[in-house]
């Protein structure tokens, strides 16, 4: 049932800053095993603060609070031919017993889809929330139009920040209208030869909007026009990529984690640390991973990288030396010195006495 | 912590003072003699932006040639708290890059030598000072190009590009600076250097990054952009349509949209923009039109012979009267001509302008366009308007003469009672120019008491002393208050322990 819950939630923020309670911010929970949580805090619940207030699809915005479902969100856009280009995961929706995430939780944790390069973050989608912050105060900032450099950018701020700046109460993203036609092309190669082939066609005007390799599978998405699609899908046969039945269905796995690659078994007895490591699109791949075939799943055009492994360091060294960073899944999130100093000061701007208890930590460290 | 001198007497107006003293001397230190400007022919050029209605002499204008000369300025203005007012091409519109009488500018010109192109990652690693279209113009021998194109893209840094989030006419389809930009290096308000993202897609913790996007100087000095690189489109059409009422055409922009379309460009110009651009550029714009579209579709050539046909009969089905198709380069460089000339043409029509920047939804823009009209009738000042109106930006162009007393006053005035009724639309006072000083007043009607106080914690986040840009994009609550547009809610003031504003 859609309901406002703006009174109880001001309401609830307000007296945790009396009994100095931590509040975790919590959606539908989805991503409740991505980052380390405290079991002491309260809980400030947002699932039941849901609803659409509105979707012009001609505007190409869509307003709502930030308890709805993504799922909610998804079905309307696609009624009226449009969606999320960011495409933010949904997880465990196979489960059933829970949501599948919340619009709120899919952009404070700021996780993009499989398009990211080519279609866009969420926190490019944002064009505006309605805040309250640690003090109870319900603020606006930003809006419904694309256009909008009145005051900074508290909107996109708030993605990657896993509520550590104050609880959304409503958000505006940005819509696109979906394509006339999608398919799949792919081909077998080996790693470095995905990833090379990634550069040279990045550099060329085709509508790629996505890439996957694993296992010595590479497949491209492409979506566009029916004349576009098909005449890239000829081009690319020449290189070898042949067109696909059937991978929507592959798409949408990546998207939500739901990929063979994400639910490697416990029997297993290889490493089951799952980095997430974002590098420049055409890094070498790391010489530590002794079967990229099997431990490696490659997205994002080379720009993001899963990878099993066990030694953190190696993971560590080796994202640096490429200028790019990395997080093992379920711990917690690394943040160089510097930036964490300037998002602890930002979190203390927005939630002075420290209410929030977001799983990033920021707000822990007193400086 | 030295008390910012902003904040003293006046009385160090005219002497200088010892903080000045010793700021001036670490000056002549760090940086070659002809870098450090003190003479009034040499502060002049600086006195002003792009907004030239308003002027302030400098106290001195520094030009560093490296990051470590930006950081030690800045450490030590903190150190005897002067103002640092970060300053790239001076393009701005909206007085963000206005001197401050006891600050030091930091020009960021010299500091645009260094642009590497790295087509295998498909991004360009700059210095702040470089131009906009220097990126596009060295990336194209790799087929790449950087979207954001704001018409002053042969001027505009790309610092100064970051600090204003600046648009162009392509940004529904590619997105402004912020959706372009993957990392920057700044100096922060202590002098200390921090890297924000990178060549990289995606970043830990909340999005500094965007954060930094239009934050026009006021949290931080940008000394090193890397932007991401697009593959140039194989093909462009551009298309001119003319309609005879403006209500159409901008139903004609809704439908387009409404079909799943997104042009690469889309602009609209009414009667009086058309009348004044046709004379200046002769790019052919049809003179009788109450409004006309340029529509830019781009992509690969397949893709782009259907799309050509769905537009032209939307367009068509809408009421334009007259379509003109453009599919060689010189040809589309002439309808662009007209659009891309229409400030300085209005510029011939009257001795000044002043050029407003709301956005608005869409749908709103015959609504808008008519309360315009009225405002402009009440004012008894003229206004062209230029649209973007594929993303809803409105840029009314206000023609006056600063030398009839009053009406600069009048005409600023009449700028705000017209964002005002952008803002009333449901949309926002500036969607690309920044506040700066110009738009002060309009942001609080815009912003609520607790929003602004919430914007001035942010910024004292990062610079606790206020030094970065100070009297910049946000007003004070007080000066809210002085215009009667405060929103105090039920009489309280948020966070009333917290030191006002
Ligand atoms: C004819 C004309 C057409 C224009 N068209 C457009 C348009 O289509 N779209 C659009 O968006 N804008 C447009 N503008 C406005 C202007 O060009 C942009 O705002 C541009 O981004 C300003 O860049 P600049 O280098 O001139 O910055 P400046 O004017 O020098 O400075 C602007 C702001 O940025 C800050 N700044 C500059 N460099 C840095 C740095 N390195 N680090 C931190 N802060 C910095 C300054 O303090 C100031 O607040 C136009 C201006 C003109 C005159």
């Amino acid at each position: 049932m859609p309901s406002d819950q703006n009174g109880l939630l001001i309401e609830q923020i307000k007296s945790a800053n009396e009994t100095q309670q931590r509040l975790a911010i919590q959606g539908h929970a989805s991503k409740s095993s991505w980052l380390p949580v405290s079991s002491s805090d309260g809980v400030l619940a947002l699932d039941e603060h849901s609803g659409i207030l509105q979707y012009e699809p001609e505007e190409l915005v869509i307003t709502a609070r930030s308890g709805t479902s993504l799922a909610e969100i998804n079905a309307i856009l696609a009624k009226r031919q449009q969606q999320l280009s960011c495409e933010p995961p949904q997880l465990g929706a196979g489960d059933g017993t829970r949501g599948s995430g919340t619009l709120g939780g899919a952009v404070a944790c700021g996780l993009s889809g499989p398009g990211r390069p080519w279609l866009g973050a969420v926190r490019d989608a944002v064009l505006g929330v309605e805040l309250i912050n640690g003090a109870g105060e319900y603020l606006k900032f930003g809006g419904q139009v694309m256009k909008n450099v009145a005051g900074y950018d508290v909107s996109r701020l708030q993605s990657g920040a896993w509520g550590a700046l104050g609880v959304m109460s409503v958000i505006s993203l940005r819509v696109q209208p979906t394509v006339a036609e999608e398919c799949t092309v792919g081909a077998s190669l080996s790693v470095d030869q995905s990833l090379s082939l990634c550069a040279q066609l990045g550099q060329r005007n085709l509508p790629i909007t996505a890439s996957y390799w694993q296992g010595g599978d590479f497949c491209l998405r492409l979506a566009g026009n029916q004349s576009g699609v098909a005449a890239a899908c000829q081009a690319l046969a020449d290189r070898g990529l042949h067109q696909r039945q059937a991978e929507p269905q592959l798409w949408q796995q990546l998207k939500d984690h739901e990929h063979p690659f994400f639910q490697r078994p416990n029997s297993d007895s290889s490493s089951h640390r799952l980095w997430r490591v974002v590098t420049p699109l055409a890094a070498t791949m790391p010489d530590f991973l002794t079967d990229p075939d099997k431990d490696a799943l490659i997205m994002w055009g080379g720009g993001l990288r899963w990878m099993y492994h066990d030694d953190a360091a190696q993971v560590g060294e080796y994202s640096k030396a490429v200028g790019g960073w990395c997080w093992a899944i379920g711990e917690s999130m690394p943040i160089a010195a510097m930036q964490r100093q300037i998002m602890s000061q930002l979190a203390k701007a927005f939630d002075p006495r420290g209410v929030f208890a977001s799983p990033l930590g920021i707000a822990a460290v007193d400086a | 912590m030295a008390k910012p001198v902003a904040e003293q007497g006046s009385n160090v107006l005219t002497q200088h003072s010892a903080a000045h003293r010793a700021v001036l001397d670490r000056l002549l230190e760090l940086l070659p003699d002809d870098c450090v400007i003190t003479d009034a022919a040499g502060l002049r050029p600086y006195e002003t932006d792009g907004l030239t209605a308003i002027r302030e002499m400098p106290w001195v204008v520094a030009l560093p040639e490296t990051e470590e000369q930006v950081a030690a300025i800045v450490v030590c203005c903190a150190e005897h708290g002067v103002p640092v007012i970060a300053r790239g091409a001076g393009t701005g519109l909206s007085g963000g890059a206005r001197p401050h009488q006891h600050g030091v500018v930091l020009g960021l010109s010299k500091m645009s030598e260094s642009l590497t192109v790295d087509p295998e990652n498909r991004v360009a690693r700059v210095q702040p000072g470089v131009r906009n279209l220097a990126i596009t113009q060295a990336a194209e021998r790799h087929g790449l190009y950087y979207a954001p194109d704001p018409s002053s893209q042969i001027a505009c840094s790309i610092g100064g590009n970051v600090a204003e989030n600046a648009g162009g006419v392509h940004c529904l389809k590619y997105g402004l600076t912020v959706n372009n930009v993957l990392g920057v290096r700044m100096v922060t308000a202590g002098g200390e250097i921090v890297e924000l993202g990178g060549a990289v897609y995606d970043n830990p913790g909340p999005d500094l990054l965007a954060l930094l996007c239009g934050s026009e100087g006021m949290l931080g000095i940008v000394t090193e952009v890397t932007v991401a690189l697009l593959p140039s489109p194989e093909t462009k059409t551009v298309l001119l349509a003319a309609f005879s009422h403006v209500v159409d055409a901008g139903n004609a922009v809704a439908a387009i949209i409404a079909a799943g379309i997104i042009p690469a460009g889309m602009e609209m110009m009414d009667k009086m923009a058309v009348q004044a651009a046709e004379a200046f550029a002769k790019a052919g714009y049809p003179l009788d039109a109450e409004a006309i579209l340029i529509i830019e579709l781009d992509g690969a050539d397949a893709e782009l012979a259907t799309l050509n046909d769905q537009v032209t009969e939307l367009l068509r089905t809408h009421g334009a009267y007259r379509i003109d198709e453009a599919h060689d380069a010189s040809q589309q460089a002439r309808l662009w001509k007209g659009r891309k000339s229409a400030f300085p043409a209005v510029g011939r029509l009257s001795p000044d302008y002043l050029c407003m920047d709301g956005t608005i939804p869409r749908k709103t823009l015959p609504t808008v366009l008519s309360e315009i009209d009225v405002i402009s009738q009440t004012f008894g000042l003229a206004v062209a308007n230029v649209f973007h109106a594929a993303d809803g930006n409105l840029h009314p162009l206000i023609l006056f003469d600063a030398n009839v007393p009053g009406q600069t006053d009048k005409a600023m005035a009449m700028g705000a009672k017209i964002l005002e009724a952008c803002v009333a639309a449901g949309g926002t006072v500036t969607g690309e120019h920044g506040v700066g000083v110009e738009k002060l007043d309009t942001m609080c009607v815009q912003f609520t008491s607790e929003e602004l106080a919430q914007f001035f914690r942010l910024k004292a986040a990062l610079d606790p002393q206020a030094l970065l840009n100070p009297g910049k994009g946000i007003p004070t609550l007080t000066r809210c208050g002085e215009l009667g547009g405060m929103h105090v809610h039920k009489g309280r003031l948020p966070f009333p322990e917290l030191e006002r504003f």
